[in-house]
């Protein structure tokens, strides 16, 4: 492990988290701006308390203690065991500073995913209930995952327990993506469309407030990303400094080869290029292409972009149209769509001495785990929790906007933009 | 509603019982691929339920 590069790595993911937060404020209405922004903060501050208190426990380390179970004579690891409110962290000091650094990078990854519904939430998701499911988030549903996958868990050992490779993400594409895309998906069922966006059963248009930081958030994710995608993989796969720098060629390869996808795909359908779902293909991009960044080749990275801003574009569109999923911020199909294609499409070009079918068999059980147990049970904690704190806002609340409505003041308050909260209904 | 997140849950319960029970790569590639479809159905069936209720009658 190279430590000043790793710190540095993890130093640049909450610029991830700004593009983010720029992108799904932008992306929803100005009455709600204001409180995007704030649920952004509150769930970052929760979430790194959380996690340091609980979730770190449960995430645990490579090499670090775990609870296992025995079945057919196979030992399954599936989750950490280190003491709680990280207070093994200055005792114990065998493992030298790598706990601290996995510690510090899952704060950050946990904050960054726990983000993601937010977006599929805009304009009608409260924020104490935003601040609880964040809370649940980087307690159990994150660290379950991130344990599988990136501490030795089963997911990780499919070598010894099954003769498989292991489930491979480097750079977080389903601990991060896929996860907290399908925790946005779970909001968006469980609070519905925002009013008036499927009046008389046909889908309404509500385009963002401002278009401008949406792409400026994109440059921002991109910096973010890069620092996320090396960190991760510093850590848990120990990449070289070649495979470092290949890293950084392939974040900029895949969020640019997703980003012109999208602008061509909309060019092509609308006759002029979309803004927002440009911006959608970027991320998308860069969700895709972390699943191998440090192990692709720029080809096959560009290629993997290319189909990730293209596929993004019609699932934006068919979520919404044929599914009345309101998503404004277009998450569900960023993250969980372009992050399933990445982890697959892995499998599909990775290098590899061994059988290739194999490898896309182990892919598809990491899928099939996210699929068939997270979301089940991401979906049964937020309608639990939406039975103790109600998810979304009045029906009020909804039409003056969520600054006014949770907050007191709006965004902007010198210009009245929207007439229609004074008028009688 | 349930039904289609037990058929998820069932879907990866059909692709674990093929990493314990098979052996060979082809049986476990079918079946996981089987598991993974099952899923899939629930997440359809989900989305339809979600569907028909924010559309309403007809």
């Amino acid at each position: 492990m190279t430590p000043d590069l790793c710190l540095i790595c993890i130093i640049l993911i909450p610029l991830a988290a700004t593009g983010l937060a720029l992108i799904h404020q932008g992306l929803g209405r100005s009455r709600s701006a204001a409180h995007a922004m704030l649920a952004t903060l509150c769930s970052l501050a929760i979430v790194a308390i959380v996690f340091v208190l609980i979730g770190s426990s449960w995430m645990g380390f490579p090499g670090g203690l775990a609870h296992t179970l025995h079945v057919a004579g196979r030992s399954i690891d599936w989750l950490g065991a280190e003491p709680l409110f990280a207070i093994g962290l200055t005792s114990n000091l065998t493992h030298g500073p790598y706990p601290a650094f996995v510690l510090a990078f899952g704060i950050f990854a946990a904050g960054l995913a726990s983000l993601i519904p937010i977006s599929s939430g805009t304009d009608r998701w409260r924020l104490a209930a935003i601040c609880a499911a964040s809370a649940l988030f980087a307690a159990i549903v994150f660290p379950l995952f991130a344990h599988w996958v990136w501490s030795n868990g089963w997911l990780a050992q499919l070598i010894p327990i099954f003769g498989l490779p292991a489930f491979t993400d480097l750079g977080g594409a389903a601990v991060l993506n896929i996860l907290g895309g399908l925790a946005a998906l779970s909001v968006a069922w469980i609070l519905g469309p925002r009013q008036g966006k499927y009046a008389d059963r046909i889908a309404t248009a509500i385009p963002g407030h401002n278009i401008v930081q949406v792409l400026f958030g994109c440059i921002l994710a991109l910096i973010g990303w890069i620092g996320l995608d090396c960190a991760a993989a510093i850590l848990f796969y120990r990449i070289t400094y070649p495979e470092i720098l290949l890293t950084v060629i392939n974040a900029l390869l895949s969020a640019s080869t997703g980003c012109l996808a999208a602008v061509v795909t909309t060019q092509l359908r609308y006759r002029k290029p979309d803004a927002s779902l440009s911006a959608n293909g970027w991320i998308a991009g860069l969700v895709a292409g972390s699943a191998g960044c440090g192990r692709l080749s720029p080809l096959a990275t560009i290629f993997i972009g290319l189909v990730a801003g293209a596929v993004v574009t019609l699932l934006v569109e068919t979520l919404e149209l044929r599914l009345f999923i309101d998503d404004p911020g277009g998450a569900i199909s960023v993250h969980v769509g372009a992050g399933l294609w990445g982890v697959l499409a892995f499998g599909l070009f990775a290098p590899t001495t061994g059988s290739r079918p194999a490898l896309i068999l182990t892919q598809i059980i990491g899928i099939a785990t996210l699929l068939g147990v997270m979301f089940p049970l991401i979906h049964i904690l937020h309608r639990l929790l939406n039975k103790l704190v109600p998810f979304r806002v009045d029906a009020d609340g909804d039409w003056q906007g969520m600054d006014i409505r949770e907050l007191g003041a709006g965004a902007y308050p010198e210009f009245v933009v929207h007439a229609d909260e004074f008028v009688p209904r | 509603m349930s039904i289609g997140y037990l058929l998820m849950l069932s879907g990866w319960l059909l692709v674990l019982a093929s990493l314990f029970l098979l052996a060979g790569l082809g049986q476990r590639l079918t079946f996981v691929v089987a598991g993974l479809l099952v899923e899939l159905l629930g997440l359809i069936l989900i989305a339809l339920r979600y569907r028909s209720l924010q559309r309403g009658p007809e």
